[in-house]
């Protein structure tokens, strides 16, 4: 919803000197692209770790039928990266690709070595993003494999609570993997039962 | 007599399109250089300066969106909008009218070209202006002013000169068609070429005027053409406007409401936590439904 820096990010969450900042964050590549171009395409090694500062990505793949499938949106403060890709050297099943006109700055696998290594209040928020990502995934699988679409619709505007006035509603139905017929009866009836209320 | 007199002279910036249907140049808050406060209460002014549409089978527009907060005002110039919301009202805004819509605390609205006017095309001309509410105002409901060509009282100008169209506040002894949550004074002046008038408004209210058709001098020194737009200082109660040729001018004024403002997309309000409320309100269908 605003404009995040990573550098500001990471001094309101970690003690860290300015001579560390000035020597691993401010040296980043910060990269301004427009919408619709790519940061990752299948195939490609993920090679960096994606903050996004200013704008929308969205990470996903295609399946054979060339159907979307949206694993992660990243807004203003988000990271997105293809683990398998960068830490595992895979080949990447996925793209990363701007909705919208952005600025991101690019971490590789070595920044997040190095600054684990000096700083440990890094290393232990770094590990507490970690921890958090992988709740989250938890929570997606859970709710993709149990819950009904509104349950999921409400946890998606939980997350991202103005990215229904950013993304068209087939790209956020295919991120609950419901259709967007589904996703508009969900919407449909909670209005109507707001105004029943 | 003590003069108003113009602050800075804005020409068009370069269009953009809001949804497909409108090809629009943005005079306020047009990034920082006016801002949201410099002519409040109009918090955002979007101008479809007159543009020929191709004709299309599929009316464009603007698809489902909220609002929050404030009151959009429609001034219909040339082409007509036909226009639906998620109180199950609509209708269509026909050229000289205005729509007057008090978003409140909340609506769902779709705006597109009319269907007969989509299928001939033709040209387009419209303003949009955002109209903020006091705090105290921002949480009533929703309504709609339709306000018709004929409805908006004329005050005609002696010798012929032309006509100052009231939409809303007054001009001399007539009165504006619209209510307005606070004062604000709205004319469309129509005036033949070499036609001078007096406006005089009060000296605190926040005043700016825009060229739909010709050109004029203002206060004998300024010259504004079409599509232009000038910005008043804050002094001074009275400022003369002499046609060039035939035109039409949009005169905007009114009394600062000069209350903090959040704003965040289509949400207007008076703090962060307010914006929120309403990201959340909207998510969780309290703004009812629409159909795309």
């Amino acid at each position: 919803m605003n404009s995040f820096n990573l550098k500001t990010f990471l001094t309101t969450n970690v003690e860290i000197d300015e001579q560390t900042i000035k020597e691993h964050i401010e040296k980043l590549k910060k990269i301004r692209i427009k919408k619709g171009n790519f940061l990752l395409r299948q195939g490609d090694i993920c090679k960096h770790s994606f903050f996004v500062e200013e704008g929308l990505l969205k990470y996903y793949s295609i399946d054979e039928k060339g159907k979307q499938h949206i694993l992660q949106f990243a807004p203003e403060g988000w990271f997105v990266v293809d683990r398998e890709s960068m830490f595992f050297n895979q080949p990447s099943q996925y793209f990363i690709e701007t909705l919208e006109d952005s600025v991101v700055t690019m971490m590789d696998e070595d920044v997040f070595a190095e600054l684990s290594l000096q700083n440990k209040d890094f290393a232990l928020f770094n590990n507490r993003l970690l921890h958090n990502h992988i709740r989250h995934l938890q929570n997606r699988i859970n709710l993709l494999l149990s819950a009904t679409a509104e349950e999921r619709y409400l946890e998606f505007v939980k997350i991202y609570p103005d990215l229904l006035l950013r993304v068209p509603q087939t790209l956020v139905a295919s991120y609950l993997g419901i259709t967007p017929e589904s996703l508009s009866r969900v919407r449909k009836d909670l209005a109507t039962r707001r105004f029943q209320k | 007599m003590n003069i108003k007199k113009v602050a800075s002279l804005i020409a068009p910036q370069a269009p953009h399109f809001v949804g497909d249907g409108f090809r629009v140049h943005n005079f306020i808050p047009h990034g920082n250089l006016i801002g949201m406060h410099r002519m409040d209460p109009f918090i955002m002014l979007d101008y479809n300066s007159a543009y020929e549409f191709a004709p299309s089978a599929v009316p464009k527009g603007v698809g489902v969106h909220p609002h929050r907060g404030f009151e959009t005002v429609t001034i219909a110039y040339k082409g007509k909008v036909a226009h639906h919301d998620s109180s199950g009202g609509g209708g269509v805004i026909n050229e000289g009218d205005v729509q007057w819509m008090t978003a409140a605390s909340g609506v769902l609205h779709k705006e597109y070209h009319e269907e007969g006017f989509s299928k001939t095309g033709g040209l387009f001309q419209m303003v949009q202006l955002w109209v903020n509410l006091p705090a105290k105002d921002k949480m009533s409901a929703p309504k709609y002013q339709a306000i018709t060509k004929e409805a908006i009282p004329q005050y005609t100008l002696e010798n012929e000169a032309g006509s100052i169209a009231v939409i809303a506040g007054a001009y001399k002894s007539v009165k504006g068609a619209a209510s307005t949550f606070t004062p604000i004074h709205i004319y469309n002046a129509k005036l033949h070429k070499g036609a001078a008038v007096d406006i005089d408004l009060p000296e605190s209210y926040h005043t700016a005027l825009l060229v739909i058709e010709g050109s004029i001098v203002v206060n004998g020194e300024q010259a504004v053409s079409t599509d232009h737009f000038a910005l008043f200082e804050n002094g001074g109660t009275t400022f003369t406007i002499t046609a060039s040729e035939d035109a039409l001018v949009l005169i905007l004024s009114g009394e600062p409401i000069a209350e903090p403002i959040v704003a965040h997309g289509p949400f207007v309000m008076n703090t962060q936590q307010e914006i929120m409320q309403a990201f959340n309100d909207f998510n969780q269908g309290k703004f009812g439904y629409l159909e795309d």
